[in-house]
């Protein structure tokens, strides 16, 4: 193995390399509404080389819009989204473990979703798709685990949605991990953030309907993605923080010599947005639209407002009653969407049945996303590297 | 003129001396919770000395990324929001070391202490030292030591006290010394002649009444 100096400060460069897609195919699986999906494909991606022991694996989950590329450089030159993280001396070195990620069920980045073939229609999915929950979501990853051949993992870690999954994996499957990194989580969605998934599921409702009668997709109307685009820059105006807007935009308009009164009033439904944060927006919106696949949204987000890992037994810590793993909650001080209080509740629950839990919060003015943001990384890197070290 | 003291506190706090007391204290393969616990030296020796397991609680960003670096379990609480999260008996020593004298509530975290360990240590700086005293007493000012060595405007020891004002303290909060350790130039003593004004440091093994 080549000697890479431990890196104090990652970037996203792509150090890990080139990295080559893979799929997983199984019959299927049956859901916890009762509903068969099958066949199954799982969308994956893995980094480093597991031990002869096999116990070197760390499962990385992503958040509601990610996918399987994680880390590295992929066909299209594109970099991981949190390859400042994942890498060669980096946080999780992929030189001491072997890292998997993989697409979530009901994604549209490669494992089973919305847009995968229907068998029984020989058309996409769409909104036929069945309802799935977090707990499918971490099953169907169990079984990606399973089929390489990993009996326990070393870690599970995850950010937002990833983070809700690292918890149901602990609760879920307890002897099958050692350690789970919960970052900007919660046990249970809050009525705020099922709110803004509502607001954001509306905005696609508003589309002229698509595919509802199981039509092919590429006759769909031209209009039809400007409902995901508002629902994406709601979602975003979500992840940032007050603090990052006024840093980042402030109220600077787009165009130096705008006078203040050439602006358009949305004729024909299109406002081209003077300010920078409205321009800024419009662009994570039409972005999101060429990359994402609305019914994904719909059923992901479904998802995620139905996960409370309290509903079952009433409180929290009777839920954690069985989990062995140790476990490392990370908040962010600046995050409004799933604030610390509710990483607290999870901390709390965790202490009250004795079991093996550390807590930050890490002050980063970033909001709900600071996980993701480079200049968080280097007091991540620490933390993370420090916790998995410690991880027997 | 700044009259502060330049050694910020005295060997007590260091390493290789200032935690063997409350090591020695100790019994292996124990739970030990410590609060207040920096970025986690104390816990990393028990850890690996007597093979204890080992919880800290620290406010500090930078402490507890330190800590959480060298392995050790930790929480990032502010001690002065309550402890109500731990269970009762959930460890057999809480520490409380160097902390108290900076606490915004000492009663209520000193009883949750009582209430969350089966022992508690507590060390504190004492503030009845016949320096500290002679310095208020002759010069008319807010004293200077090497064991509170701010000046008034800046210290963090926002609640002085002496060995005296402990036994009292401890008694109205429901518990009981069960040792008391008394630190003049770097050697623990026990039962010596005029502690609340020779000793600069009092080392307490505490448990409920």
């Amino acid at each position: 193995m080549p000697v890479i100096p431990i890196k104090e400060y990652a970037d996203s460069d792509g150090l890990y390399g080139r990295v080559q897609q893979q799929y997983a195919h199984f019959d299927g699986i049956t859901l916890e509404s009762g509903v068969f999906l099958g066949p199954l494909t799982v969308a994956y991606e893995t980094y480093g080389q597991l031990s002869p022991n096999k116990d070197n694996a760390i499962l990385v989950l992503h958040a509601l819009s990610g996918d399987a590329h994680v880390a590295g450089i992929d066909e299209n030159g594109r970099l991981g989204w949190w390859d400042a993280m994942i890498g060669p001396g980096k946080g999780i070195d992929t030189n001491r473990y072997f890292v998997i990620c993989s697409n979530c069920l009901g994604g549209c980045k490669g494992t089973t979703g919305p847009p995968s073939i229907n068998p029984e229609t020989s058309r996409p999915y769409g909104r036929q798709f069945p309802l799935i929950t977090i707990g499918d979501m971490v099953r169907v990853q169990a079984m990606l685990v399973e089929h390489l051949g990993i009996e326990r993992l070393h870690n599970v870690i995850g950010g937002s949605m990833g983070g809700m999954q690292a918890l149901e994996w602990s609760v879920r499957f307890p002897d099958k991990v050692r350690s789970a990194v919960v970052i900007a989580a919660t046990a249970r969605l809050s009525p705020q953030g099922i709110a803004f998934n509502w607001v954001g599921r509306n905005a696609i409702y508003c589309d002229p309907i698509r595919c509802s009668d199981g039509s092919d997709r590429k006759d769909a109307c031209e209009d039809t993605g400007r409902g995901l685009a508002v629902a994406r820059m709601i979602g975003h105006i979500t992840y940032l923080s007050e603090e990052t807007m006024e840093a980042k935009f402030g109220r600077k308009l787009r165009l130096k010599d705008m006078d203040g009164y050439l602006y358009s009033l949305g004729e024909n439904g299109v406002e081209r947005g003077e300010f920078e944060v409205e321009s800024y927006l419009r662009h994570q919106g039409s972005s999101f639209v060429q990359r994402f696949d609305e019914d994904s949204y719909i059923v992901i987000t479904k998802a995620i407002d139905y996960f409370d890992l309290e509903k079952e037994t009433g409180e929290l810590s009777e839920a954690f009653k069985g989990v062995q793993a140790k476990i490392l909650v990370i908040s962010f001080s600046s995050d409004w969407l799933y604030p610390t209080s509710m990483s607290m509740a999870i901390v709390r629950a965790l202490l009250k049945v004795h079991k093996d839990v550390s807590f930050i919060e890490l002050d980063l003015p970033y909001g709900h996303d600071s996980f993701l943001v480079n200049a968080g990384i280097p007091s991540m890197t620490r933390i993370v590297r420090g916790f998995l070290q410690g991880v027997r | 003129m700044c009259a502060e003291v330049r050694k910020i506190r005295s060997p007590f706090h260091e390493f290789a001396f200032g935690f063997n007391v409350i090591v020695d204290l100790i019994e292996p393969g124990t739970r030990v919770l410590d609060l207040g616990c920096g970025t986690g030296t104390l816990l990393q020796r028990l850890r690996d000395e007597k093979n204890v397991e080992v919880c800290g609680v620290e406010v500090d960003q930078e402490k507890v990324i330190r800590a959480i670096e060298r392995g050790i379990r930790i929480l990032r609480f502010d001690l002065d929001e309550g402890l109500d999260d731990f269970p009762d008996r959930s460890y057999d020593y809480v520490v409380l070391s160097r902390t108290l004298q900076q606490l915004m509530n000492p009663g209520r975290v000193v009883r949750e202490m009582l209430r969350i360990g089966a022992k508690s240590i507590i060390t504190f700086p004492n503030f009845g030292h016949w320096k500290i005293a002679a310095q208020y007493l002759l010069r008319g000012r807010m004293p200077l030591h090497t064991t509170h060595p701010h000046p008034w405007h800046r210290t963090p020891d926002i609640h002085p006290l002496t060995i005296e004002d402990f036994r009292d303290f401890i008694n109205r909060v429901g518990g009981k010394i069960e040792h008391e350790i008394h630190i003049i130039g770097d050697r623990p003593r026990t039962q010596i002649f005029w502690a609340n004004r020779r000793a600069e440091w009092g080392c307490c093994l505490v448990s409920a009444a």
